[in-house]
Formats: structure tokens, sequence, C-alpha cells
């Protein structure tokens, strides 16, 4: 009872009670079971699974680099410079700010003393200091410090001793010295912040580097200097009371520094990268899903045409519908989305417990908040998009027409708020995968490319039918039910279609890609790169080299270029650590880069824009800068350029900007100034030398050999070995690639197995009644063949050309290599559609030939 | 009662168990049966006493325990699914209650059907005349969800006869259509039992349709009970 005082207004109570009200009524929908949503929580359990996982690996890969920083980085803080110590000034206010290390990096060559053979190698000489956190494993338990400092030996990666057939006890030549193996390192606590991609480790004393004479003015050896400023680890606060210190203490001093909070941003950077990149393809599979999501609530929907129909018998307002439903939906794709998120975080779990010592790092499984955000808002997002279509004709629906919708389709589109309301759904997808994503504009493509592909496989599905409607009748029975089929209303063509085109496309691209790079890779580089990059001639050396390879290899092409190292310290007046640069063009304001000084325009570079100095150019000094670079950090003509090389800081004019053809191998820098600014700093020379055709492995051998002979303090880099190494990883990344695109591929075989589950009850239907009619099995098996070959060859078809036409973007416009048509990805692409349709529908049809007919025809 | 005619139907001691949760059921206990070709049969009974599953076993849609079944000189017991099949292309014409078009078949392809199973070269001239025949000439590029039930039934009337089968059997077939409906249905199914002169075997629950075949067949809990009733052909 109420009395006037406590009654609620009708419209009011409506309100207040519609929210529980959908809830109850969804709920008690629910208890019909989840049968016919196994695809859709499937598909969406694999799609946030692929997410949550790659999440989870970068959160975990993050979480053991900022735990383990301080043993990575060998210190709190780590300053680093090229070419040039410490001076004592800056020393004395290092010491004073706690212990401290000091270590030189830089490539040579390490030989044999008998000079038969020779290897590339990463020397780190180091103090008594060093390491300052954690410690050097040494095989067979000995003592680094007393190996180097007390023996003055060298410890070296096991890898140089199989490379050059020694072993420990023998010596080997370094520059112009021999130094006697004293040990083997086993484990090297800072080897992550290196850049260890040349050759394995040598490690000495800084003494015996000295001694080496390979440490000159102007070679590239990188000093570096790691510090521990606080007893336990130094809390954020001293780190950047420290980077605060420094630079008022030594404001000049051109240190690189690091600390424990990011030890190596290039890892960072790399795992950053590789998020955005498998996340979107984890999003393509859920995206394909979709497909899967839709088909099964569009199957749902029919089911539920009576209970939709008494609802509104009962009183029910279409809104009431649509919410109760799309409640229903919802908690399914919850269900979907936990599946998913359990899965994600299992697999590097799982992963980390088999591959765990493969990592660089210990990684610590963990995942952070905004990964469970991400993929679960992912997960909500695709199940939205796809099921408010469905939803919404289902609401709009009369219960007269409920029972004729499949066949007599009355052309019903949803209400514009519904519409509207799936628009906002697929911008809110787009937009957050795009502001989710660190380069922006790769998924701003990336959601372009999808809904191109989604709209051209949409549309061959309905093209397909339509055709398939509009064929004349064949005379052969089977090709006639076959088509008939095919442009059936509520047929399967469109799910197969747009459920394997994504999936399918994405394999050839892949495939094509892949075989472009490798015929790139092995054929098209080597012939057309230099056969060795060698660094560290001194500019005195630079005739007698020349007259050394004329002699030992005649008719090699030689090239060189003067060669200094340099850090960008100030753009457009502007200090690089306030600016924030294009993601792309980062590298480039990180660390150290080349420079070089020429009179005329190196080749393999064209001005694109402003003029080359002149000649005999005495004014204030210029710089050439790669275009592309510049438009990305955001300099043009005119601005200033500082480079801080050797302690001093050099600011030139941009003068010109070039084009630079990178892939040719050729000598390139990004930023080349005019002799005035450079040639006054001492440096050495960086050649290239390409041996003629003919030349055989023994005299490219020998060439090496006397090389590093000849010139101890240079280091000869054999240009098809970094092309292997590179093709390694390359392959490698290939793989991981090829792996997410096959999870697209299996998301497609989920939809594929819905669609054809859904379809299955009428599809025995149809052959039960055709037997009725005198259909023998062979006729029904043979329709089923021919309609699920049809698809099968269709999508594949669109799907390689589409995948064709991706890769040749791919490469030829962003990777800008020749691009190289395999038929084998393309025919592996038509093979492995039919082999899924066939598969899947041969299963099918198996079980609709083994039908009983009778359940089938008896009256309900 | 055996038939006046030749038989075209001939069952004996024919017995149907089937499996269920329950454990096994016996559907139809010892029937014995012969129909001679060109006669109406009524079959009658209440729900559950074997009128369909006996209608099966004479389609050849099921197959019994034991038991003889002879449909227009074949011995359904030696044939596999597929003769079988091609038995009923040509000679058996079904009609069902719930009419069991194809869906995604115009009414012309729905005709033409049993026609192109058998090769018929003809299939969709003779399917037109057909649908001519039950008044439904002007229907033919319809789907059976764009048809009323009663045109639905007469399209599958249309598709049991295009072939002209020797054998018509008709289970309820008008027991989805209002009484209007229901009665042209069964006037152009006695039309064309007589203009064609097939047999016609009819399952039906009105008493007033059973008085209109030529002889009536009572069933009860899987067995025919009380002799057949053969009255005058109206």
């Amino acid at each position: 009872m109420t009395s006037a005082g406590t009654t609620i207004a009708p419209q009011a109570r409506s309100a207040r009670s519609a929210g529980p009200q959908v809830l109850r009524l969804a709920l008690r929908e629910l208890r019909s079971g989840f049968s016919g949503f196994h695809v859709f929580i499937a598909c969406v359990a694999l799609g946030v699974m692929v997410i949550t996982a790659v999440g989870v690996l970068t959160d975990s890969l993050r979480r053991g680099f900022e735990q383990q920083g301080e043993l990575l980085l060998g210190g709190d803080l780590v300053l680093s410079r090229a070419h040039r110590p410490a001076e004592p000034k800056e020393l004395a206010w290092l010491n004073a700010q706690g212990r401290m290390a000091a270590m030189a990096t830089m490539r040579t060559m390490a030989r044999r003393i008998d000079g038969q053979d020779q290897a590339l190698a990463e020397l780190k000489g180091v103090d008594t200091a060093y390491p300052l956190v954690g410690a050097v494993q040494m095989q067979g338990g000995a003592g680094f410090a007393e190996a180097i400092h007390k023996q003055g030996g060298a410890v070296v990666a096991p890898i140089l001793l199989e490379r050059l057939g020694l072993s420990v006890g023998d010596s080997i030549a370094l520059g112009s010295t021999t130094v006697p193996i004293t040990g083997v390192v086993e484990d090297e606590p800072d080897s992550i912040t290196d850049n260890l991609t040349y050759g394995p480790r040598v490690f000495v004393s800084l003494e015996t580097m000295q001694r080496t004479g390979l440490v000159q003015l102007g070679s590239l050896v990188r000093w570096r200097y790691a510090l521990k400023i606080a007893d336990g680890r130094a809390s954020e606060e001293q780190l950047v009371r420290f980077r605060d210190q420094l630079a008022s203490a030594l404001p000049d001093s051109g240190f690189t520094v690091r600390d424990r909070r990011n030890p190596s941003p290039r890892v960072t950077r790399s795992l950053d990268r590789l998020r955005q990149f498998l996340t979107l393809l984890g999003l393509t599979a859920l995206l394909v899903g979709g497909v899967g999501v839709a088909n099964a609530v569009a199957t749902f929907i029919d089911r539920r045409r009576r209970v939709i129909a008494t609802f509104k018998s009962l009183g029910a307002t279409s809104g009431m519908i649509f919410g109760v439903f799309l409640t229903q939906v919802l908690l399914i794709a919850a269900i979907g989305v936990a599946i998913g998120l359990v899965l994600g975080y299992l697999v590097p779990v799982i992963a980390n417990a088999i591959y765990g010592d493969a990592l660089p790092i210990r990684a610590t499984v963990t995942i952070s908040p905004w990964s469970i955000a991400s993929a679960a808002a992912y997960g909500f997002l695709v199940a939205l998009v796809f099921t408010l279509w469905p939803l919404g004709r289902a609401e709009l629906v009369r219960a007269g027409v409920l029972f004729r919708d499949e066949v007599a389709p009355e052309p019903v589109r949803p209400r514009p708020r519904v519409i509207a309301l799936t628009v906002a759904t697929v911008a809110a997808l787009v937009l957050f995968a795009v502001l989710s994503s660190e380069v922006r504009w790769i998924a701003i493509y990336f959601c372009v490319g999808l809904v191109a592909v989604f709209a051209l496989f949409a549309g061959l599905g309905v093209l397909v039918t339509y055709v398939a409607r509009r064929l004349p009748r064949s005379t052969v029975p089977e090709v006639a039910l076959a088509i008939g089929n095919l442009g059936a209303p509520g047929g399967l063509t469109r799910s197969i279609v747009l459920s394997l085109g994504a999936g399918l496309s994405l394999l050839v691209a892949v495939a094509l890609t892949d075989s472009s790079m490798v015929r790139e890779l092995t054929t098209h580089l080597p012939e057309t790169s230099p056969t060795y990059f060698v660094l560290d001639i001194a500019k005195t050396d630079a005739d007698e080299f020349r007259q050394l390879v004329n002699r030992v290899a005649p008719g090699s092409e030689i090239r060189d270029a003067p060669m200094l190292r340099g850090r960008i310290v100030e753009l457009g007046g502007r200090p690089v650590d306030q600016i924030k640069p294009a993601p792309e063009a980062q590298w480039v304001l990180t660390g150290d880069r080349g420079l070089t000084y020429s009179e005329g325009v190196p080749e393999g570079s064209r001005v694109v824009a402003g003029e080359w100095w002149p000649a005999d150019y005495d004014g204030d000094p210029l710089v050439s800068f790669e275009a592309e670079l510049a438009g990305h950090l955001g300099v043009g003509l005119g601005d200033t350029v500082t480079v801080n090389v050797l302690g001093r800081n050099i600011t030139a004019r941009i003068a010109s900007l070039r084009e630079v053809k990178w892939e040719s191998l050729a000598i390139n820098f990004v930023m080349v100034f005019s002799p005035n600014a450079l040639q006054a700093a001492p440096h050495s020379l960086l050649a290239t030398i390409t041996l003629p055709p003919d030349a055989d492995l023994a005299r490219d051998a020998e060439l090496a050999r006397a090389i590093s002979n000849t010139f101890p303090s240079a280091t000869a880099i054999r240009v098809k070995d970094a092309i292997d190494a590179f093709n390694d990883v390359f392959g490698k990344v290939m793989t991981a690639v090829r792996v997410a695109g096959s999870i697209t591929l299996l998301a497609g075989a989920l939809v594929l197995a819905g669609a054809l589950a859904t379809a299955q009850r009428r599809r025995i239907k149809q052959a039960v009644i055709f037997k009725t009619l005198g259909a023998i099995r062979k006729r029904i098996l043979l329709s089923h063949f021919v309609e699920y070959a049809v698809l099968a060859a269709v999508t594949a078809a669109v799907a390689a050309v589409l995948g064709t036409i991706s890769a040749w973007i791919v490469v030829t416009q962003v990777m800008e290599i020749d691009f190289t048509f395999s038929s084998t990805a393309v025919l592996g692409a038509l093979a492995l559609a039919l082999v899924l349709v066939m598969g899947f529908g041969g299963f099918g049809t198996w079980q609709v030939l083994r039908a009983p007919a009778v359940p089938y025809l008896r009256s309900d | 009662m055996p038939a006046t005619a030749a038989p075209i139907i001939s069952l004996a001691d024919v017995r149907l168990r089937l499996a269920s949760r329950a454990g096994p059921v016996d559907i139809l206990r010892g029937i014995s049966l012969e129909i001679g070709a060109g006669e109406a049969v009524a079959i009658v009974g209440p729900s559950g006493s074997g009128k369909t599953s006996l209608l099966m076993i004479m389609a050849g849609l099921e197959r019994a325990t034991s038991g003889s079944v002879t449909i227009a000189g074949h011995d359904f017991t030696r044939l596999g699914e597929d003769e079988l099949a091609l038995v009923r292309g040509r000679e058996i014409g079904i009609v069902f209650q719930s009419f069991h078009l194809v869906p995604t078949m115009t009414a012309l392809e729905n005709v033409a059907l049993p026609l192109e199973f058998a090769g018929n070269p003809d299939a969709f001239r003779i399917a037109e005349e057909m649908l001519g025949e039950v008044g439904l000439g002007h229907r033919t590029s319809h789907f059976p969800a764009q048809l009323s039930g009663g045109e639905q039934q007469r399209v599958a009337l249309a598709r049991a006869l295009a072939p002209r089968p020797q054998l018509i059997l008709a289970d309820e077939p008008t027991g989805n259509l209002d009484g209007n409906t229901g009665n042209q249905i069964i006037e152009l199914l006695f039309d064309l039992h007589r203009r064609r002169n097939a047999t016609l075997v009819l399952i039906t629950h009105d008493p007033a349709l059973a008085e209109r075949c030529g002889r009536t067949v009572r069933m009860a809990d899987g067995r025919i009970v009380g002799g057949d009733t053969q009255v005058e052909a109206a």
C-alpha cells in the first residue's frame, strides 16, 4: 500500500526499475544455456587471449627490466660517449657521486697470432671496479678479476675460441699486441645494454686495451662510466637529482645518460613496437572472430523469435527487448573475455617456463591493469560492433513476420539510434586502437586496411550470392543444387568468404613479403652490395690501404669516407631532450650517430632541397640532412643542428636535404657536413670494398687476413655475414608474424565451423528432403563438394590478389625493395582454403549423409 | 484383408523396434498389409499408434526391424539406401503435413527437383505444368516462405506427383491447414489420384476424409486392429 506521499510516478518507477528488470530478464533468458554460443565465446576468447598474451609478455619483460635494471645496466646509472674518455675533471666529479666503474667498448678483429685466421669481436676494456653490480660468470668458476687484471689476459666468449680454433692458454692478437686467453666468459651481467650484433665478446683490462694501440683519437671507442650513487637501489628522486646535477656541473660533457629505470631504450622501444604490432594482429583475429559473433547472435535472435514475439505480446517495448538481448549478449561476451584473459595470462606463464632461458632477461610474469583493461575493451568493443546490428533488427521485427524473415527477407534496417550506436562503437574501436598505439599512422593505416578488407570480402560474399541467383539453372542437378545453395538467402556464402578471406589475405601477404625479402637478402643484396665494410682506417693509412686491396684483390672497387661519431645535442636551437620526435625518427636523437663530411654529394644520395656547398667552401659550418628524417624531426633548410663531437659542440646550418638510397648498402650518413666543419677533428676513415664478380672465397678470405694483419686497428665486417645475421633475425620475426597470422586464420576456421554448425540442421533437412525425392548420396555429396570448392576457390583467389597487392605495397613502398612473386605462396593459400573448407564442410556433409531421415520428416 | 487388385504394397509381419533412453520401444508389432494398385487407403488411429512409422517404412525412409516389405515390386529389405532413393524418385510421391519444401528454392525449382534427380530433361516444363494443375501457375518464382500454407501444400503436392509416381503417400496433408484450404487440397489430391490412377495411402485423423478413401486401415499400439473397412469409393 502506498500513500500519496510515497507513490512513485509511473515514469520514474519505470526508469528506476528498467535496468534491474532488463538484467533480471536477461539472466532468466540465459537459463536456456549457451548452446549456439560456443563459437561466439571461442571467437571472443581467442582474440582477447592473443591481445592479453602480448600484453603480459611485454609487461613481464618491462617489469623484468625495471626490477633488474640495476643489474642489467651495471649500476644505478651509466654515462657514455664516443671517442673521448672522461677527462680528469669529469672523473673527479663522477667519483665524488658514488662508486664508479669505467669501461670502453669497440669492434675489432681478434686474430690468431699465426695470422691464419681472424674474427670480428666486441672488445670491452674494464677497470678493476667492474662490475659494480653482479658478477661476470666464468667457465670453470675461475676469477674474472684475476684473469684480466692480474694475469693481464683476455676473457673471451666460447664462440670466439671455436671460430679461431683456439683454447684457453693460447694467445690472440688484438691490434698491435698479443694477449693470452686466460678464461672463458659464461655470463656478462650488463650485456643487454651493449649491441652485441657483430661478434663475440672479448674482455680485457683497460690497461691491456690501451696496449693494443686500438684506442686512438678518433677511433670508434665508446667510453662508459657506471655509477652506484646509493647504497641500496637509488630512488627515482636520486636519479633525477643526479641528472640535474650532471647538467649543471658538466654541461658540455656530451654524455648519454641511462639509468636503471630504462636500461636499454632500444630494447624498450622494440618491445613497444612489438606490442603494438602483435596487438593489431590480435585485433585482426578478434575482428575475423567478430563474424562468428555476428552469426551466433543472428542465429540466436532467430531462435528466440517466438520469445520476442511473446515478450511483445505481453507489453514489452522494443527498447526493452533490445536491452534484454543486448545484456544477454554482453554477459556471454564477458565469459569470452574472461576466458581470453585467463588463457592470455597462462600462455606467457607456460612459455616462460619452457623458453624462459632463451630470453635476455629473467622475466617475472606480470600483467598490468592497462593490459587487462585494453584486452577486455577490445573484446567488448568488437563483440558490440558485431552484435548491435542483428540485435537492432530483432527489436523491429513484427511478431507476424517473425517466422518468415529468413527466406522472405524484408530488408529490415535497425532503427537509426542502433545504426548510430554501431557507427559510434566502430569509431570508438578505431579510436582506441589508434590512441593506444605508439605509432599512430600505422594503426590508422591498419584500421583503414582492415575496414577495406572486410568491405571487400563482405562485398564478394554479396556478389557470389547475387551471381549464383542469376545464373541459368544448370542441367546437372549437382551443380544446380550447389549454385542454389551458394545463392540461397541465409546460406553459408557470406560467412565463409568473410571468415576466411581476411586470414588468407594476411597469410599470402606475409608469404610474399617474406619471399621478396629473402630474395633481396640472399640474391639481390649480396650482388649489389660491397663485400666488406672496413672501420677505423687511419687517415694516414688510406693510400697504403688502397694499394693493399688492389694488390691482393685486383679489380676491387674501393670507396671511403671520413667517419666520426657524435651526438645531436640541439636541433633548430632546441635541446634534444625537449624534442618529441616522430617515433620512426627517435633513433637519430638517441645515442651517437655516424658523421661525415664531403666536398661533393655522396654516391647513393640525391639533393632534393637546398643547394650543395661549393668545393672550396669556407664559411659557417653547413650540413646536409636526410630529407625524410628531417621531416620527422621537424627541421628543414636554414635550421641549425648542433652535434657534440669529441666534447666539442659544432653547430651547422642545414643547407640541403638529401634522399638516400639506404638499401644500396653503400656508405651513407644521415648528416653530411661541409668539410670545414669536421675536417680538423681527429677521425678515421670508413671504407667499402667490392670484390670483382669473379673473386672466389679464397681471395675473399685472403683479403680479410691481409687487412687485419697489415692494419691491426682496422675492423673488416663481411657484409654477407651481416646480411646472414639479419636474415636470421628477419626469419625469426617472420615466423612470429606467420604465427600471429595463423591465429587470424584459426579465428576464421572457428567462424567457418560455427557457420557450418549453424547451417547443419538446415542442410540435413535439405538432404533428407532430397533423399525422399530420389537423390542418392553421391549426388548430395557432389553438390556439397561443388559448393565448397567454388567458395574456397573464389575466396582464395581474391585473397591471393589482395594479399599480393598488400605485399607489393609493403615491399615496394615501405621496405623499398624489389617485389618477388611466389606462386608457391599463392597456391599454398588456395590449398589451405580448400583444406579448411573441405575439411570442415566434408565433416559436416558426412554427418548430413549419416543423419536418419525420419526425425526430420515427422511433424513437430 | 487382401487387396482386390494386384498389390503395389505388400507388407508381411513388419516389426519396428527403436532404441530409446528408457530402453527399446516396439513401434510396429507385426503389420501385414496388402494394397492394390490404384486403391485409395486411409490409415487412421490415435497418436503414437505407428501410422507415420508405417508410412515411412512404405517410403523406404525407415527400415523394418523384421518382416518383408515389397513396394511396387521392389523388396525394400534388400535394397541399399541409394537404391531406395532411386525407387522413391521414380515410383513414390510423398506429401507431408509440414510440407517440407526446400526453403531456398522457388516453387518451380522445388517441383522440378525429383525430375532433375531422375534425369528428366523436361523437368522444368513438367514442373510448370504441374504447378498450373494445382492452380499455382502464377507463383512459380516464389520462395516457400512467400506462399501461404495452402499454397505451400499445393507445391508439395505438385512436387510429389510431378514424376507421375505409382504410389502417393500422404501424412496428414491437411493437418497444418485451415478447414477450407484443407478441403481444396484434399479435392486436388483425390482428383490427381483418380486422373493418374495412382495408389494413394493417406494418414488422417479426419473420419470424413477416411471415408472418402475406398478402404480404411485402423491402427492402435503398433498393430492393425479391427480389420480393414472396405467402402464404396465416393
